[in-house]
């Protein structure tokens, strides 16, 4: 007898939300299958890939591969524009690295100038990611909301500390899409959504960031509160997780041992570039096979593997 | 495990104001009631239309046209004696959010209200009773079966019979009710669904202590493996001890609101 195997599509599906518009927008989440099921059901977006710049530029850049592909660039903005043509990139994810009060201290005046520089630049959707200063953010995310009107961006991310103040204003003053960030706290992640909600932030225009961290750097707890979301949201239905996942890679995995170690200092290791690189590849494969909807990174390398990984499964 | 379905009981015949907006087709109080349990959670909703004999099925029409437009398509029980009424409901029924419940079939006289569920789709309240209480759980249990039986030779799904273990009232039935939560696990151990008119066992006790014994009630069902009631969804306490119980059994992610949602 043949065998017959029994579709697992559910009745429950993940949020579609759109980012960015014209013909550049994205649709993301919308499937009601296991992440890459298609056997199950056709995905029906699918994962999206946001190429992460740093509001530096190319300031400190040293790495060969990022300095040949952005050849001739030096701001955010003209990178944004050659990352446009880069294979799999979806979206542009801008990083207000320089913003962090403990650090360069950027001005919100000055990132709003470089946010308007960047959407200009591009017709990718943007999302905004902060410096992790819970007043600096949420007075960013506010200023680059308003200036960006009508850009359709996603603000990376509202906390449980900001999320108030976030939810107003990107969410509900500007009519963007908002990130609800909770730390590898699958409860939590719940409990922001239904405090967004409960603010007035329609379902639909929220995204959740899970955290994130590299592979073998307890990349488990990711690992496991990414199945655990998708479980609730398509299997108990449950509508205050369907929010889709965006999660950040590349801040995670450039700044560990292995992407950083010098090769002096660690020849059998072989090259800088190359183990950033699988370091990378390594931990977006692993957070797209769990069900991530976007992830955010950084090397035009990982990036095409990246993508060719999604097709090839898709 | 999926989340507890509550069948919210509100919309009944015997109370007068519904009786009278029943024949006079006054839309007004029954769309108030309805809104009251699905403002407090629940999933279905019951129309009982009581006996019906002589506009069943205008009226059950009528009810389910009126539930379904205002509510999004709610699901509905269709809980009257009068099979043609049901019938008659199920011609006009939505089934978006869900299939429609028969309320109900039981081993005796009833039993044919089976057959109306597989042809035509639906989910059927199984009783597991003939025409009187069951003595014991051995008689419940030959009723359980003879009734998944004729159900599965009809090619239902044996997920679409809810088994009704028949809740007692503790006034005057105490001592069985032991007995009925046994029932529960049984059926759980096979892998079927249950329900139940649980609010039955605090029949005639004063207005403030109904709710702390159905809830008790509630929450040790749970425990057994009940799947589903046809309770008041306006009792809050009944209502919170169903979230909370499903926290614990892992049917519902817990999170700090949960009892908003």
């Amino acid at each position: 007898m043949a065998f017959t195997p029994k579709k697992q599509a559910f009745n429950a599906k993940i949020n579609a939300v759109t980012l960015g518009t014209g013909d550049r927008s994205i649709v993301i989440g919308g499937e009601n299958v296991l992440p890459f099921y298609t056997f199950d059901a056709p995905m029906e977006n699918s994962p999206k890939i946001a190429v992460e710049i740093r509001d530096t530029g190319m300031e400190g850049e040293t790495l060969p591969g990022m300095l040949s592909f952005y050849e001739g660039c030096t701001t955010a903005a003209d990178m944004a524009k050659k990352a446009e043509t880069m294979p799999g990139a979806s979206a542009i994810c801008l990083h207000f690295e320089s913003a962090d009060p403990n650090g360069a201290n950027k001005s919100v005046e000055e990132c709003v100038e470089l946010a308007k520089a960047v959407a200009d630049a591009t017709s990718l959707p943007i999302i905004v990611m902060g410096c992790k200063n819970i007043e600096k953010d949420a007075q960013l995310f506010a200023s680059i909301s308003d200036a960006l009107q009508g850009k359709n961006i996603l603000v990376l991310s509202s906390r449980e500390e900001n999320y108030k103040t976030v939810g107003a204003s990107a969410g509900l003053a500007y009519n963007q899409k908002v990130g609800a960030e909770s730390a590898v706290d699958i409860n939590l992640a719940k409990q922001l959504n239904v405090l967004l909600t409960q603010l007035g932030v329609p379902a639909a225009s929220i995204c959740m960031n899970l955290g994130s961290s590299a592979a073998g750097y307890g990349f488990e707890y990711l690992s496991s509160t990414l199945d655990r979301v998708k479980a609730a949201a398509l299997a108990q239905n449950d509508t205050m997780l369907q929010m889709p996942i965006v999660t950040p890679v590349s801040t995670e995995t450039w700044g560990v041992k292995e992407a950083m170690l010098p090769e002096s200092e660690a020849p059998e290791w072989g090259p800088v570039e190359e183990r950033g690189i699988e370091m990378e590849v390594c931990t977006a494969s692993a957070c797209l096979v769990g069900g991530s909807n976007v992830v955010i990174m950084r090397h035009p390398a990982s990036i095409a593997t990246i993508a060719k990984f999604i097709d090839s499964l898709m | 495990m999926a989340k507890f379905i509550t069948i919210g009981e509100r919309i009944h015949c015997i109370s007068p104001a519904i009786r009278e907006a029943m024949a006079t087709r006054n839309p007004e109080p029954i769309l108030k009631r309805a809104k009251e349990q699905l403002d407090a959670g629940a999933t279905y909703l019951d129309v009982n239309i009581g006996p019906a004999e002589n506009d069943g099925e205008e009226l059950m029409k009528w009810a389910v046209k009126l539930l379904q437009e205002n509510f999004d398509n709610v699901p509905l029980a269709l809980d009257t004696a009068n099979r043609k009424a049901i019938e008659a409901g199920i011609s006009v029924y939505n089934r978006s959010k869900g299939k429609p419940i028969v309320n109900s079939a039981d081993a005796g006289s009833r039993i044919e209200n089976i057959d109306l569920a597989a042809a035509n789709d639906a989910i059927v309240i199984a009783l597991c009773s003939a025409d009187g209480i069951a003595a014991d759980n051995d008689e419940r249990m030959v009723h359980c079966q003879n009734l998944l039986e004729r159900g599965l030779s009809l090619g239902m799904e044996s997920e679409d019979l809810w088994f009704d273990p028949l809740f007692l009232v503790i006034k005057g039935m105490q001592d069985k009710q032991m007995e009925v939560l046994e029932a529960i696990k049984m059926f759980s151990d096979m892998g079927l669904n249950s329900t139940g008119g649980l609010s039955n066992n605090s029949n005639g006790m004063p207005k403030h202590i109904r709710p702390i014994m159905d809830a008790t009630m509630v929450a040790m069902c749970m425990m057994q493996g009940l799947t589903s009631a046809i309770v008041n969804p306006c009792d809050q306490r009944l209502m919170e001890t169903i979230k909370s119980a499903d926290v614990i059994k892992n049917n519902t992610l817990y999170a700090d609101s949960y009892l908003e949602l």
